[in-house]
């Protein structure tokens, strides 16, 4: 086909566009918003932690944009509520990598959804940084831009285990979870761990969380020996109940599990307050009260977010701070490694000790979990005061 | 261990003796089996906690409420749900209308009222220090308001002219047209009753399910067993039935315990059913030939 002389020219033409706007990019690119993808779930059934770090993200990049921004650019938080829906979250991802173009993607903050996106967004070679539990969401062969500011589940597990058998001293311990993958996943992996503690496990099983009667089961712990009930499930009926029955029993044991023990919910169903008492959900060590007071970070930050009118009385101070701390990380990451993804994941490997709010953070090209196990504690659930928990009693400060 | 089996052998048994009623009522109006049953038992504890707790009704104007919620979305059933598919009875397209149905009514408590179980507030306060404190108002409501419905219903349905055309309709509903009986609002009128029976089955048990979204699909299905064992249309089987079920799962919950006690109960069923395909209180139908 021979080339007509209209489409040389259009086709110089174009070119000519893109060399025009190829040599304008540094120019726009250095005063244009860095863009950070942000997928949050602050509607649906997961939605309270959501709305908690959503509040800790917002607060921190207004703090910062107010500020000036990174370097003269500003921060663009490209948000998409995943309304707790796996499908939403895998469309925003397409959207963020694909077409929005943002430098690094914050969340999902949610396992379920975040088990979906991670695939996607390794595959389209952006950074993630996610503060989700399940362990299979860090795997630096698979998803080496991955990054977790968070403990994981088997931390998690292990810091509930060394409270009940190390801390407290008792090696008699029933572990039981309601039927969901969640729970039954959790005591499959946490007995083991148990036993290689050393501790004698004299009673598990799976419960239907339906069931209104827990009392057999109470029973046939009491039975079994047990001097400590660890009970994993989110569900704050079945929860409840446990505490319920343990308190019409009389029967003393600590319970020592999920943080759904502490929840709103679970208080909301028990028979009566003092049902509450001696029941230890997993919390943080910076931002636990030892001794009345929080830890420096943590007390420091508290302050300057009463001085600017944030309440806590709705939500707590682990998921803001966790919020507060990812955006810090950010920043920090921008300004001293820039933009590129390949830099931020450079700086991020070499991350050591970073002082968070909620943790402290160290990554290594082999490890992307940044969490301390030792920061990984107890906390008592009845001691909830603006956002916070009493550490539980028995650790070493 | 023998008190706390009884205790809540029966009120969970009473629960789902009266949600096993639903369904007959609603069964024997339209030969449907609507699956709307479990439903109206979650409702009945879900608006009763939100209209006591959250809106600070009286109790008994908030019973009142919560059986006029449970007649109207009866109505509501029979005439978007079950009405349409009639003609087609025996392409059972009633299971998809009817579940979904409930599964839409369940998804908008859901997003409505959330996904936690709520509490449900203790109606007539009982000083746990008194000799009364052993019978707790969880254990004797339902088997209260079991009772007085299964009462009622007799009554209803032998001495009163409506009853009779209620079960002039079940026997044959061609000839009780023919007679010049209303069928259509006979039907709603059957609905809007087996409506009453489930929010008042989920208002007299939420104290002990708790004010639960997800207690739909449980009493969907711990409802319809009392149905298969006692024989279908029969609520003074559907009663033993569900006793019998309450009993059962409670002891097996003390003998095995876990999950185990949920495959006890269906082992059982079956075996029941393999042994008496009709139920228990059911009577073979003699096949016209």
């Amino acid at each position: 086909m021979p080339i007509k002389r209209r489409q040389v020219l259009s086709g110089s033409a174009a070119g000519a566009v893109s060399l025009a706007t190829g040599l304008a990019a540094p120019a726009i690119a250095a005063n244009e918003p860095i863009k950070i993808g942000y997928l949050p779930a602050l509607t649906g059934p997961s939605s309270s932690t959501g709305v908690g770090m959503n509040r800790g993200t917002q607060l921190a990049v207004e703090e910062i944009n107010n500020a000036g921004g990174i370097n003269g650019r500003k921060l663009e938080l490209i948000s998409r509520d995943t309304q707790s829906d796996p499908t939403k979250a895998v469309n925003a991802v397409a959207e963020l990598t694909q077409r929005q173009k943002v430098a690094l993607i914050w969340g999902p903050v949610n396992s379920g959804e975040a088990l979906a996106a991670t695939p996607l967004i390794a595959r389209d070679k952006v950074p993630m940084l996610h503060p989700c539990w399940v362990d299979e969401l860090i795997d630096v062969k698979k998803y080496p831009m991955a990054f977790r500011i968070a403990p994981t589940n088997t931390q998690i597990g292990g810091g509930a285990n060394h409270y009940a058998v190390d801390v407290l001293k008792l090696k008699k311990v029933a572990v039981v979870s309601d039927t969901t993958g969640y729970g039954t996943a959790s005591v499959n992996t946490y007995v083991p761990m148990l036993k290689a503690k050393g501790a004698e496990v004299v009673y598990t099983n799976h419960i239907d969380a339906a069931n209104p009667d827990l009392k057999p089961e109470l029973l046939r712990m009491q039975n079994a020996g047990a001097q400590v009930i660890m009970p994993w499930s989110v569900n704050a009926g079945f929860l409840s109940r446990i505490c319920n029955t343990r308190g019409a029993m009389g029967w003393d044991v600590p319970i020592v599990g999920q943080t759904t023990l502490g929840s709103g919910q679970t208080k909301a169903l028990l028979e009566k307050p003092e049902y509450w008492n001696k029941v230890y959900s997993n919390n943080f060590r910076q931002v636990c009260y030892a001794n009345g007071k929080l830890p420096p970070r943590a007390a420091e930050y508290v302050e300057r977010l009463k001085k600017a009118k944030v309440e806590f009385g709705d939500t707590l101070l682990w998921w803001v701070a966790l919020g507060w701390d990812s955006m810090a990380l950010l920043t920090e990451t921008f300004k001293t490694a820039g933009t590129k993804p390949e830099d931020i994941v450079a700086y991020w490997n070499k991350l050591k000790n970073w002082p968070g709010i909620y943790g402290t953070i160290s990554w290594t090209p082999e490890q992307h979990n940044g969490f301390p196990d030792d920061e990984v504690v107890m906390c008592e659930v009845n001691s909830l005061k603006d956002g916070a928990f009493n550490i539980a009693p028995g650790y070493s400060s | 261990m023998l008190q706390s089996i009884v205790s809540y052998g029966l009120a969970v048994g009473a629960v789902y003796a009266l949600i096993g009623i639903t369904y007959n009522v609603m069964f024997s109006a339209s030969r449907v089996f609507s699956f709307t049953a479990g439903m109206l038992g979650m409702l009945g504890g879900v608006l009763g906690a939100i209209f006591i707790n959250k809106w600070g009704i009286n109790a008994a104007l908030a019973l009142l409420l919560v059986l006029a919620c449970g007649a109207l979305l009866g109505i509501v059933t029979e005439v978007l749900t079950v009405r349409p598919v009639l003609k087609s009875v025996e392409q059972h397209l009633y299971v998809l209308s009817t579940l979904a149905f409930a599964l839409m009514i369940q998804q908008v408590v859901a997003i409505e009222f959330g996904t936690e179980a709520y509490p449900f507030p203790v109606l007539i306060p009982i000083d746990p220090a008194s000799i009364w404190g052993a019978i707790d108002q969880k254990f004797w409501l339902p088997v209260l308001a079991c009772a007085v419905t299964i009462a009622g219903l007799e009554f209803l349905y032998r001495k009163t002219l409506i009853g009779r055309a209620f079960l002039a309709i079940a026997e044959d509903s061609y000839a009780a047209r023919a007679l010049g009986l209303p069928e259509t609002r006979l039907r709603m009128a059957s609905y809007a009753l087996a409506g009453v029976i489930g929010a008042l089955a989920g208002f007299t048990g939420a104290q002990m399910l708790l004010a639960f979204f997800g207690n739909q699909s449980i009493l969907n299905f711990y409802g319809f067993v009392p149905v298969a064992l006692g024989g279908m249309g029969s609520n003074r089987g559907a009663v033993i039935g569900g006793l019998a079920l309450g009993l059962f799962q409670q002891a097996a919950n003390f003998l095995v315990g876990g999950i185990f006690a949920a495959v006890a109960v269906f082992a059982v069923f079956i075996v029941v059913l393999l042994l008496r395909p009709e139920g228990l209180a059911g009577a073979a139908t003699a096949r016209r030939v």
